[in-house]
């Protein structure tokens, strides 16, 4: 459970430019669902999923998950979370250019220290199961969209995250490939994983696997779930 | 006021401390009247990212605290040559009613900035900020120290005039006189004295030795570091300085830092100021032992603690005891 009392975020505060991008915003987020949250542009979707995945710190308010507050955790604990429990994709995939499929999917492992050759093998096993396995000596400029944003799915996957974070995830597929990432999405809620996305996209909060819609509007829900 | 590049470097580097302490004792403050982790207000959170801030500079600045003690110390011995009378750092540090009392407050502010050090270490360890108000009241208590030391030392280097006559260590630390410090500790008798620097060594170090290697930890060992340390700068005065000088009657504790005593007095000091700080910061951090979030934690750097601390009293003793050793004096 991801719980958000009372969460601000101001940019710039006490500039001239001061822009508040989150508006005292509470929100209980269940495990082992799917959440959209959806809005307009500058809404705060980004801004929210930013502070839930211990991206970003709120300017007031706190975040618990699983019961512990996590929003007052100094930086070092902040990164051991974020590594262990949350795995994100983001809109572009963010692939690392010179660097193989395989060798971009392990990276996050890496300060982990887990043996390589277990590694190589989960990496492996993730791979195929998205249908790229061929692709994993390939270097990642020479992949297409599709295979470029399931290497970035796979990245997130490989150390076994129980939420996934996605920020507008088919901003950039086709529609072919967007019914995909959903499938996709699909598989991740049935092995008991929390899946929180940003998105305006129909195709993805009007979707049947969606558990709840979260609908943000000039930094506050608007909305009760759809 | 003469313009040395140690004295400028001195001056430098305590108006930059003072002016960063000051700073962070007043958001030290803050954090102590307003610091409320269940809160989520806006203020909380401000401050919760300020401490980050705080508590990054003071490292720095309490790191410099630390070698600024024996950059005075080195500067008084260079200044040396330029006061007649003066043969070691203890006639510069005579030319004028400055001096010493500044060379105690950086002793002192020395000690308390290795115990906010170990605090704030500690500190760190805890996801939930569990010695926070403790070093920041620390920090406030510390910092009207730092800028009287300042002060001090700021009188003491600009009421420096060439033409004083100041005395030298021979009479500072001088056995045949009584009634002030550096003549009563050289007075004291250099062989029961050395079976009490011997006795209270021995018993430190089995304390710390037991304290590491059983994981046990109690206040034995930081009293006994704490008692060492004075002892062994009583020592250093009494009859440590004689072996090293081969000289039955100079007992001054600044000489030994001298180029002709290969610089042994630094060594002599950074083990001795090193394991003081260790021991006693054992001691500071004893009663945090059952906090949640040190609980686990809190031991391991506690044995670390009194290890280091035991090690560096070992080097010292037996530094020490080489000297003895191989000294042509013959007591």
């Amino acid at each position: 459970m991801i719980e958000l009392a009372n969460v601000r975020k101001v940019f710039n505060a006490g500039n001239p430019n001061e822009f508040s991008a989150l508006n005292d915003v509470s929100l209980s987020i269940s495990e082992n669902r799917v959440t959209v949250l959806t809005g307009p542009s500058g809404s705060g979707k980004t801004t929210l999923l930013s502070i839930v995945g211990c991206m970003s710190r709120p300017s007031a308010g706190r975040v618990r998950l699983s019961g512990r507050e996590i929003s007052s955790l100094p930086e070092r604990f902040l990164t051991e979370i974020r590594r262990k429990t949350f795995g994100f994709i983001f809109q572009q995939p963010n692939l690392i250019k010179g660097l193989t499929v395989l060798e971009n999917v392990m990276l996050p492992a890496y300060p982990l220290g887990e043996k390589r050759s277990l590694l190589k093998e989960k990496a492996m096993k993730g791979l195929h199961s998205l249908n790229i396995g061929a692709k994993a000596s390939a270097k990642v400029e020479w992949l297409s969209g599709g295979e470029a944003q399931r290497t970035a799915i796979v990245r997130a996957l490989i150390n076994n995250p129980t939420i996934i974070i996605a920020d507008e995830p088919t901003a950039h597929l086709d529609t072919k490939l967007s019914y995909r990432f959903m499938e996709i999405v699909e598989r991740f809620k049935d092995e008991g994983k929390t899946v929180i996305i940003t998105s305006h996209d129909p195709l993805v909060y009007e979707s049947s696997m969606v558990d709840r819609v979260v609908i943000l509007r000039d930094g506050k829900i608007e909305g009760k779930p759809s | 006021m003469i313009l040395h590049p140690t004295v400028i470097a001195n001056l430098l580097g305590s108006s930059v401390a003072t002016g960063m302490v000051v700073y962070a004792a007043y958001h030290g403050a803050q954090i102590l009247k307003h610091w409320n982790l269940q809160s989520g207000a806006e203020l909380q959170l401000v401050l919760e990212r300020k401490t980050y801030l705080i508590s990054t500079l003071l490292s720095y600045v309490f790191g410099l605290q630390l070698l600024s003690l024996f950059l005075f110390v080195f500067t008084a011995d260079s200044l040396t040559p330029l006061f007649v009378g003066a043969m070691c750092a203890a006639g510069t540090l005579n030319v004028n009613g400055f001096g010493y009392p500044t060379l105690v407050l950086k002793i002192v502010n020395f000690l308390l900035a290795g115990l906010w050090l170990v605090l704030n270490h500690a500190d760190n360890l805890g996801y939930d900020y569990p010695l926070i108000k403790k070093k920041y009241l620390l920090l406030v208590i510390i910092a009207p120290f730092i800028v009287l030391e300042t002060v001090l030392e700021g009188a003491y280097f600009f009421g420096m005039h060439a033409d004083v006559i100041t005395s030298c260590c021979g009479s500072l630390f001088s056995s045949e006189k009584s009634g002030d410090l550096g003549s009563d500790l050289a007075s004291l008798p250099s062989i029961p004295m050395m079976w009490a620097f011997y006795a209270t060594m021995a018993l430190t170090l089995l304390v710390g030795g037991y304290c590491y290697l059983k994981g046990k930890a109690g206040y034995a060992y930081p009293v006994l570091s704490g008692l060492a340390f004075l002892v062994a700068l009583a020592s250093v005065i009494s009859f440590i300085s004689l072996y090293i000088y081969e000289l039955p009657t100079h007992h001054c504790p600044f000489c030994i830092i001298m180029q002709d005593y290969s610089y042994i007095g630094y060594l002599l000091y950074l083990l001795l100021f090193g394991a003081v700080v260790f021991g006693m910061g054992v001691g500071a951090l004893l009663p945090f032992r059952e906090l949640e979030s040190l609980r686990g934690l809190l031991p391991a750097l506690i044995g670390r603690l009194t290890f280091v601390s035991v090690f560096l009293y070992f080097i010292f003793t037996s530094i020490v005891t080489y000297e003895i050793v191989f000294s042509n004096l013959i007591m």
